[in-house]
């Protein structure tokens, strides 16, 4: 018995010896080093612009001997590997001076004291687009900011259109929407010709897509995912406006605008005549599909408010509570996402601009496509809900979208939003 | 291998033990070296197994967020009285039983009809080992995607042959009622080679003379397989069923590569659950409590099934 004590106390003690062991933050040169995490490869075309920045930083702050290092930690498919990563360092209280987060982690992390606000330091914020302004901010600090925006709007296939009849140039803009009902015409129209699914909506997509995409029609309706102090779910989700949202939704799976089991491809392909898809879709046109002649308009408005709202999201820079450089520190996040980085950025990947700055430059060399979501973002972008919670909170408003397409089995929506706004509103008390 | 009966074990068990007590000193050295050679695998099982096991029953009483691990407080029974209010755990826990009770039957069938198939000596058996075999060797990963790719709705091999067939097209993966029972097929698809192998073995250990005893007394093929395979195969089937149960239970990859738990968490396995509320949610406290409670269900199950077997054997 007395053995094993030995044991376990002696791998104990080896724990705790790995635990302590904890990176230098001056090096044998006099010059101070910042280091930073970022969850990308670096021989992705995104990690190499992040390289460049960061020589050039180097550069420009050799006098003051100051050595930011960035390390690369490519993140798999759901956030894991880099998030582990980050999680362990947590325990082990190992983190870098700087490191990125994905947009809907600013609460969580920001309320666990992980990351540090940014005010103090970063003073020039009346640049920053109010999407990104949003999604940084937790009561009412700036925390992290983000060096490349997005959105969605509706791809459509030009010669499809034209030969169903409709006048190209009725097509609603971003300064002039169709409301949902003028969209469903606009299917009804397509699915007759063709006989086809209209539009893939990824309604299949059982991840951060049906959220990212979907909320902007309940924001649409005057509705909301919770209460904007974060502190309310049920009376505020399961509310009519939400109703109206996810009306709309149904009645495009069940007059067979859209389907929950698309073809692969279909847009791209030319099968359906209309996708619903992110930026990064004129990326993936660009290089495979050549061929398609299409166009983009933007979301749908409720017929009662007449209000374009869109989503926007992305991952960003913060820096760490524990930092012994925080001054360096905010430095590196401010010049990683500065007018430089960001265009930078914005022409390597084709992301929309987080800047009004950057956005002047970038609106000059877009594609009419990318434009049209550059306008919508700057005009109507809204992020997601900033909440501790909210892994549940998005993990229940995806199941909500996915019971509501089972139409048949849910027919009373008001009953499927009050179950799940009891979940969220679970997860937020727990949270807070 | 081939034999793990309980009595054989028995009998290893009580051949090592000394008829005659040893010397004190004889037993000292022996421990050592006994322990030297242990050594290794014991700081290995430790070190991965006995201490985070340990740990996780700690955290299943405190409020551990993944993201604040210095601020967890000890909550007592919190965790497990939310655990049973939790419907999606619930729907969670019956999920994997569904599963358990449909793929047991299915995957230990299909194992020994494929060894009673492969136990003759045949030339192209040697083939049909490998091919059987070789789903347990690749990546669960790429067998469900693979099985995704088959088991698309519309453009899925599977549903053109039963559409060539006259049969209408199965929503499978996309509906809440045909989910689990896909996963079921393509879990037993994948796993049957592995028991089929052990059959096999357990097979060519039964005594061709019983058979030759039977044959002079006339009996035919099923009298042959339901009073002589069948006994002879206990043993094995034992030690197969006890396994398979335990890798049942563990289901993870499948729903989680090719449903994520969906539709309508129809295909949420509690392993799954413990990962989601682990690693997304962040609750590490709550998780290690559905991990205790869940530990505890199968460590039952075993139990009551050792005993069941041992009463049966006297």
């Amino acid at each position: 018995m007395k053995k094993w004590l030995l044991v376990s106390i002696s791998l104990l003690l080896m724990f705790a010896a790995v635990g302590c062991s904890k990176s230098e933050s001056v090096n044998s040169d006099g010059k101070k080093t910042i280091t930073m995490w970022v969850h990308i490869s670096d021989e992705n075309e995104e990690g190499k612009v992040y390289k460049k920045r960061v020589e050039a930083f180097n550069k420009n702050y050799a006098p003051d001997n100051i050595k930011a290092k960035i390390e690369f930690i490519p993140r798999s498919g759901n956030g894991g590997g880099y998030e582990d990563k980050v999680n362990a360092a947590l325990t082990t209280s190992t983190l870098p001076d700087v490191i990125t987060l994905d947009g809907p982690n600013t609460a969580a992390y920001a309320k666990s004291g992980v990351i540090a606000p940014l005010d103090e330091y970063v003073k020039d914020q009346e640049d920053l687009l109010p999407s990104i302004k949003q999604q940084g901010t937790y009561k009412d600090k700036l925390y992290a900011i983000g060096v490349s925006e997005s959105s969605v709007g509706i791809y459509y296939n030009k010669r499809m259109l034209q030969e169903a009849g409709v006048d190209l140039n009725t097509l609603p803009t971003v300064d002039n929407p169709w409301t949902w009902d003028q969209f469903l015409a606009l299917c009804k129209t397509l699915k007759d010709k063709y006989d086809k699914p209209a539009i893939d909506m990824q309604l299949q997509s059982k991840d951060e897509m049906l959220t990212y995409a979907l909320t902007p029609f309940v924001w649409s309706a005057d509705g909301d995912i919770i209460s904007k102090d974060g502190k309310k779910a049920e009376g505020v989700f399961n509310k009519k406006p939400t109703v109206e949202a996810l009306t709309f939704i149904q009645t495009m799976l069940k007059e067979g605008y859209t389907t929950r089991t698309p073809v692969k491809q279909a847009f791209e392909t030319e099968k359906y005549p209309m996708k619903f898809s992110g930026v990064w879709t004129v990326t993936d046109m660009k290089t495979n599909y050549q061929k398609v002649d299409y166009g983009v308009i933007p979301y749908p408005v409720s017929p009662k408010t007449k209000k374009l709202v869109s989503p926007s999201g992305s991952w960003q820079f913060a820096m760490t509570q524990t930092s012994e450089n925080k001054e360096w520190a905010a430095k590196l996040v401010d010049w990683m996402t500065n007018k430089d980085s960001n265009v930078e950025l914005s022409r390597t990947i084709a992301a929309l601009p987080v800047r009004y700055s950057s956005e002047k430059v970038m609106a000059k060399e877009f594609s009419d496509q990318m434009n049209v979501f550059l306008k919508q973002l700057k005009e109507t972008g809204h992020a997601r809900p900033v909440t501790p919670a909210y892994p549940q909170v998005t993990r229940a408003f995806q199941q909500t979208i996915d019971d509501i397409s089972f139409y048949d089995q849910n027919k009373d929506i008001q009953k499927v939003l009050d179950t799940h706004a009891k979940e969220m509103q679970s997860a937020i008390d727990k949270a807070n | 291998m081939s034999k793990i009966g309980w009595k054989e074990n028995r009998s290893v068990y009580t051949f090592l033990r000394p008829e005659e007590r040893t010397k004190n000193k004889t037993r000292w050295k022996e421990n050592v070296v006994a322990y030297t050679f242990l050594g290794p695998a014991l700081l290995l099982l430790s070190m991965f197994l006995v201490i985070p096991s340990i740990m996780s029953v700690y955290y299943s009483f405190t409020d551990y967020y993944l993201l604040t691990p210095d601020m967890r407080k000890f909550v007592g029974l919190d965790n497990f009285i939310n655990l049973f209010q939790d419907p999606i755990f619930l729907k969670s826990l019956v999920n994997t039983l569904e599963f358990v009770v449909w793929v047991i039957p299915l995957q230990i069938g299909a194992a020994l009809g494929l060894a009673l198939l492969l136990n003759k000596q045949r030339k192209a058996n040697t083939f049909f080992k490998v091919a059987y075999f070789s789903p347990v060797v690749m990546s669960l990963v790429v067998i469900s995607v693979l099985w995704l790719y088959l088991l698309n709705p519309n453009e899925g091999i599977i549903n053109n042959v039963l559409t060539y067939f006259g049969i209408s097209a199965q929503p499978f993966l996309t509906s809440p009622k045909q989910a689990i029972f896909t996963i079921v097929v393509v879990s037993a698809w994948q796993g049957a080679g592995f028991q089929m192998l052990i059959f096999l073995a357990g097979l060519q250990n039964i005594p061709g003379d019983v058979y030759e005893a039977a044959q002079l007394d006339g009996i035919n093929k099923w009298q042959r397989f339901m009073y002589i395979t069948l006994p002879l195969l206990k043993p094995t089937s034992i030690f197969i069923f006890i396994t398979t149960l335990i890798g049942a239970f563990k289901l993870l990859v499948q729903p989680m590569v090719m449903t994520q738990g969906g539709p309508v968490n129809s295909t949420m396995t509690v392993v799954y659950y413990i990962y989601q509320t682990g690693f997304t949610d962040r609750m590490v406290g709550y998780a290690s409590s559905i991990a205790l409670l869940f530990g505890t269900i199968i460590g039952l199950v075993t139990i009551t099934q050792r005993k069941l077997v041992k009463e049966d054997e006297d």
